[in-house]
């Protein structure tokens, strides 16, 4: 109790010089509760547009489009997938499925041409699984049994194209012949992630399968499940149950095992982790040094309560106190001030549509940062933690000053 | 002495002349005569052919039948008929190449890198289709000597572009010596590299005339990849209207 008492008032006897080693801890704990939020919000962001765009949370597929998938293999497809969906439907996990055929295209427009990705789509499911009309920023979505088309804004701009516009597309057909139909223009659409913006336009599924001389097939179904099912339980059964239902040839996944994206974001935030830790070290050094200085200071003084009896480890933890006490307040205030700076930007989101131009990944141009307990906790309790652990190298030398040198001098 | 030493060189020249000239009835014939003979067996006024396109690769066999006129080298229509690509069509007029499709509302010119896509998925590129004028206006041809292809004795021919609007800077072909037909081309990038190359595997003969009826094509770029021609029909000298080649008349 005596100890506390006394590393508080040592604390704020040199007040100037305490709040420059709180400082240090606090400004690391600030950039790592804010960074650690982008993080996570870059998590959560990967993860919704991989679910919504890409691969949803499970994907159907045949096994060998992988293998072929520079060749747009539209043959080795989801065939009869009305009667697949039709099970899955039945499914209590599943909570919307998206039935598409992914081609690429070449798109001619008076004597032009333009390279595009088209995304055969059945507009009435697309309301329920990514809730498409948010995306639509002018005009209106097609109609499904209609030559209608929904084009990137970016590909609009490319293009020179609005509402009301046609544009012819050639394309490879399943049977690996060429194909081109002409589509007009019904809505603009524009995403977040700007991957969509540019090169894409979606268009009905039965036209495109008609064009694309597709049958009753589609290049993959994705699946969006209810809460509370797992990802990973639901695509090992699918699996099992494909073969069941005569389909071996298709194979179901979850998200994760397809795209690296996410895996390449989850390796960040262990680095992260890391270099939170080099962060606190350096500042920690503050506090080292401030402790070091404060023995050599206090060499008479830590002479005499040696002197009148104080022992050396309790020297030692009267010097570890201060340091804790500094950490624990420079912890707190940065977790605080982090909080502060973040918490704006997790409502307006941070803007990196320069950034992310061309980079192919599943990354929103706007991005919130996610604010959680866990991670913001976690911040505190490591910076406090790495902070006095460090400070326990001063105040060892502490106990190592001896009574009759340190009183020579008086 | 010396006078005898004099007769034995002109003698030995002389066998050595003798010699030569026996070797020459190929080489009495120069690369030109050779690539006008065969243009004159195998470029026609008109021509109107039914055949169909065999193409397979590694996802397995696909056929594709066809209707074709042609006027001269240089205004082709082909008209698909196969189930899949039933009314499509393309034609080339000199160097042109215009796409057709039912659905689309407008006809396609290809143009820049898009003529080297393949004709429905065969190793027949749509710039393959182009270069209507003769194939001396656009090479410099060189008899490299003969050799048999097939069992027949061909004239080796190496084209040399002239300039740069050829889909292939060099090709090597192989004359039938006797039918005046390509028997095997070979065509290369600026690099040297093999491309693509062709086979002709049969022969008909019309109104004194020999047409390849079968021939191969194989892109050296695919793996596993080759292309069947097989006309089915010929006709030649027959009617064919001038507007048969327009883009109009495309559209009907």
């Amino acid at each position: 109790m005596k100890l506390r008492k006394i590393a508080w008032r040592n604390i704020r006897r040199n007040t100037r010089r305490s709040i420059l080693s709180m400082s240090a801890v606090a400004i690391a704990a600030m950039t790592f509760v804010f960074l650690f939020s982008m993080i996570e919000g870059m998590k959560q962001d990967v993860a919704y547009n991989l679910q919504t765009f890409v691969t949803g949370e499970v994907r159907i597929r045949h096994s060998e489009f992988e293998k072929y998938k520079h060749l747009n293999p539209l043959h080795l497809g989801v065939n009869n997938y009305s009667e697949l969906t039709e099970r899955l439907e039945s499914m209590e996990e599943v909570r919307s499925i998206s039935p598409r055929i992914k081609f690429p295209t070449a798109i001619y427009k008076e004597g032009s041409t333009y390279r595009a990705q088209g995304q055969g789509v059945d507009f009435d499911r697309e309301a329920e699984y990514q809730g498409l009309e948010e995306y639509v920023v002018k005009g209106r979505m097609p109609r499904n049994g209609q030559n209608e088309v929904l084009v990137a804004s970016g590909l609009a701009k490319e293009m020179n194209l609005d509402i009301g516009d046609n544009f012819t597309l050639l394309t490879q057909t399943r049977g690996r012949g060429m194909n081109a139909i002409t589509f007009e223009i019904t809505g603009l659409s524009h995403y977040e992630f700007d991957g969509l913006n540019n090169s894409f336009f979606q268009a009905p599924l039965d036209r495109v399968q008609y064009f694309l001389r597709m049958d009753n097939s589609v290049s993959e179904i994705l699946i969006k499940l209810e809460e509370n099912h797992s990802a990973e339980e639901l695509s090992a059964g699918l699996d099992r149950s494909l073969t069941d239902w005569g389909r071996p040839q298709l194979e179901a996944r979850m998200w994760k095992d397809i795209s690296q994206t996410y895996s390449f974001v989850v390796m960040a935030d262990a680095i992260y982790f890391i270099i939170a830790l080099m962060f606190f070290l350096l500042g920690s050094t503050v506090i080292i040094n401030t402790m070091m200085m404060t023995i050599f200071e206090r060499r008479k003084e830590i002479g005499t309560i040696n002197a009148m009896g104080m022992t050396g480890p309790e020297i030692v933890r009267l010097f570890f106190l201060e340091a804790f006490y500094i950490a624990v307040i420079g912890s707190f205030v940065g977790v605080l001030a982090g909080i502060g700076i973040t918490y704006p930007t997790t409502i307006y989101g941070l803007g990196f549509g320069e950034a992310m131009q061309g980079v192919d990944f599943e990354v929103s141009t706007v991005l919130k940062p996610v604010l959680n307990l866990k991670s913001t906790l976690f911040v505190f309790l490591y910076s406090t933690f790495i902070a006095s652990v460090a400070s326990f190298i001063p105040s060892r030398t502490s106990a190592k000053v001896e009574p009759v040198e340190a009183l020579r001098a008086i | 002495m010396h006078n005898t030493h004099k007769k034995t060189l002109l003698l030995i020249g002389m066998l050595l002349a003798v010699n030569m000239l026996s070797s020459l009835p190929l080489f009495a014939i120069s690369a030109e005569e050779i690539i006008r003979k065969l243009e004159e067996n195998e470029v026609h006024e008109t021509v109107r052919s039914e055949g169909k396109m065999i193409i397979n690769d590694r996802f397995g066999e696909k056929v594709t039948t066809f209707k074709s006129w042609a006027e001269g080298e240089e205004k082709t229509l082909i008209e698909f008929t196969s189930r899949q690509e039933r009314g499509q069509k393309i034609l080339r007029t000199d160097d042109e190449i215009y796409l057709y499709f039912p659905d689309a509302a407008e006809v396609i010119r290809l143009q820049g890198a898009a003529l080297r896509d393949s004709v429905l998925g065969s190793d027949m590129s749509y710039e393959d289709m182009t270069g209507g004028k003769g194939l001396l206006d656009s090479y410099h041809a060189n008899l490299l000597g003969t050799e048999k292809v097939d069992g027949q004795e061909c004239y080796q021919i190496e084209l040399k572009a002239k300039g740069r609007g050829v889909p292939y800077p060099r090709e090597i072909l192989w004359v039938d010596s006797e039918m005046f037909v390509t028997r095997r081309v070979h065509m290369f990038s600026l690099s040297e590299k093999l491309l693509k190359e062709m086979r002709i595997e049969e022969y008909r003969s019309l109104k004194g005339k020999t047409f390849p009826v079968r021939f191969i094509i194989e892109d050296k770029m695919k793996r596993n990849s080759s292309t069947e021609f097989v006309l089915e029909s010929i006709e030649i000298g027959v009617n064919i209207p001038s507007s048969r080649f327009s883009i109009e008349e495309l559209t009907w």
